[in-house]
């Protein structure tokens, strides 16, 4: 029967049709499923980062009270390195090496300046030049002042007048060494009184209380805004900074390219012998 | 955008992570200045900072790592657990470029160029990983003309109904 028929096609129909309805919702709610597991998984690694970075900020953060400054062993170690290195090179205030160098060496630095630590290290430049150059006479480096580690402009102008005030004992050198090598982390607010009196402590020969007494040098505070002066007309931004050419000529900027590494600064000093 | 393609972009930009990285861990070690701002300063500043160290592990060499065991996820077989190993370990780059970007404007107050670069690789690395997951397996590409692509590993979605 023809009605029959049709109504059979209609039930037919309607069956697939609920059964393609069905697998739809099925595949809806295992996509859904799928997604919240994903997300669950995403925010399960959210915590994790989180609490990381909570755990790195906890134990990297403050900095106040953490000097980490060498312990008192350490310290003399270091000044028994540093002050043989110097010994019988000749300083005169801020400068040290022969006063008849051909090449002088104008060295910007600030003493909290973890950067001219590197130069200063016993692997880094510096004391392979004091070794070499100065010591042959061919190179004198003037240490000139230029504020840019040093957070508060007071204490920068305490520490680097706490070394200046060697320089008429001939004993500058040995105490921006000393600093630099026994320097304390950056940011830590680690420059005090006791850590100035104690690297002058460390100084073999030094006069304490001529070198106490001479730190409110008046003419110290005129040095040091000249040197940022002169820093600021050479276009030198940054520590370490160098301005090198022949003594008693214009001296050029040096763009230095390794601290550790003496021999390009021997070949500029090479080149501005011979200017 | 097809998952080769996606996994193709994320394979390349970590390729570029991996080489900045590598700059930054070289100039960690051999103590030369880098070719950015201030003629290096600012980057130097950084890199020379206490914030520079992790536990005593260079940052720029824990980048490194991270950026290769991202190439790492990416290149093993197009499965869901490697995808979720992707976007975990960027999630987590991603983090760690927060608190380091973080140190870098509010407590050295110095930006390096490097660094900030990374930064940004991985906040792209960590949009386009966390896509790719949570999409899941797409289905391959039909050529025109051909029924039926290359099958891809995985999981597979429910076929599409044919009309």
């Amino acid at each position: 029967m023809p009605e029959v028929d049709e109504e059979d096609l209609t039930r037919k129909q309607r069956r697939e049709q609920a059964r393609e309805q069905r697998k739809a919702a099925e595949a809806a709610a295992t996509a859904d499923a799928t997604r919240r597991r994903r997300l669950t998984q995403l925010g399960g690694v959210v915590v994790v980062v989180v609490v990381a970075i909570v755990v790195i900020l906890i134990a990297t953060g403050g900095g106040g009270g953490r000097t980490k400054v060498p312990e008192k062993h350490e310290q003399n170690a270091i000044a028994n390195e540093v002050n043989a290195r110097l010994e019988g090179i000749p300083q005169s205030g801020r400068t040290i090496g022969s006063p008849s160098a051909p090449v002088t060496m104008q060295y910007f630095g600030d003493l909290e300046c973890p950067i001219c630590k590197k130069f200063s290290d016993k692997s880094g430049a510096l004391p392979a030049l004091i070794a070499g150059p100065v010591k042959d006479g061919k190179l004198r480096i003037e240490y000139m002042n230029l504020q840019t580690a040093t957070r508060n402009p007071e204490t920068f102008k305490t520490q680097q007048k706490a070394a200046m005030a060697a320089g008429p004992q001939k004993k500058q050198w040995n105490y921006i060494e000393l600093f630099y090598n026994e320097q304390g982390e950056e940011d830590t607010e680690y420059v005090n009184e006791a850590y100035l009196q104690g690297l002058a402590k460390q100084i073999p020969g030094l006069n304490l209380s001529k070198w106490q007494s001479e730190r409110s040098n008046p003419t110290f505070e005129s040095e040091l805004q000249t040197d940022a002066q002169l820093a600021n007309n050479s276009g030198l931004t940054g520590t370490p900074s160098f301005l090198i050419g022949h003594s008693g000529g214009q001296l050029k900027s040096y763009e230095w390219s390794s601290l550790t590494d003496p021999k390009p600064f021997e070949e500029q000093i090479e080149k501005a012998a011979k200017e | 955008m097809s998952a080769r393609t996606l996994r193709i972009t994320l394979i390349v930009l970590t390729v570029i992570g991996i080489g900045l990285a590598t700059y930054l861990t070289y100039i960690h070690y051999a103590n030369v200045k880098p070719l950015c701002g201030k003629g290096g300063g600012s980057c130097l500043k950084v890199q020379t900072s206490q914030y520079s160290k992790l536990a005593g592990v260079p940052v720029a060499l824990i980048g490194l790592i991270g950026y290769i065991a991202i190439l790492g996820t990416l290149l093993a077989p197009d499965e869901e657990r490697w995808r979720f190993a992707t976007v975990a370990l960027t999630l987590g780059g991603f983090g760690f470029s927060v608190y380091l970007t973080g140190r870098e404007v509010f407590t050295l107050e110095e930006i390096c160029e490097y660094c900030v670069g990374s930064a940004v690789l991985m906040t792209v690395l960590l949009g386009l990983s966390t896509w790719r997951f949570l999409r899941g397996d797409q289905p391959p590409a039909e050529p025109a003309g051909i029924e039926g692509g290359p099958a891809e590993a995985g999981e597979k979605p429910p076929a599409p109904a044919r009309a």
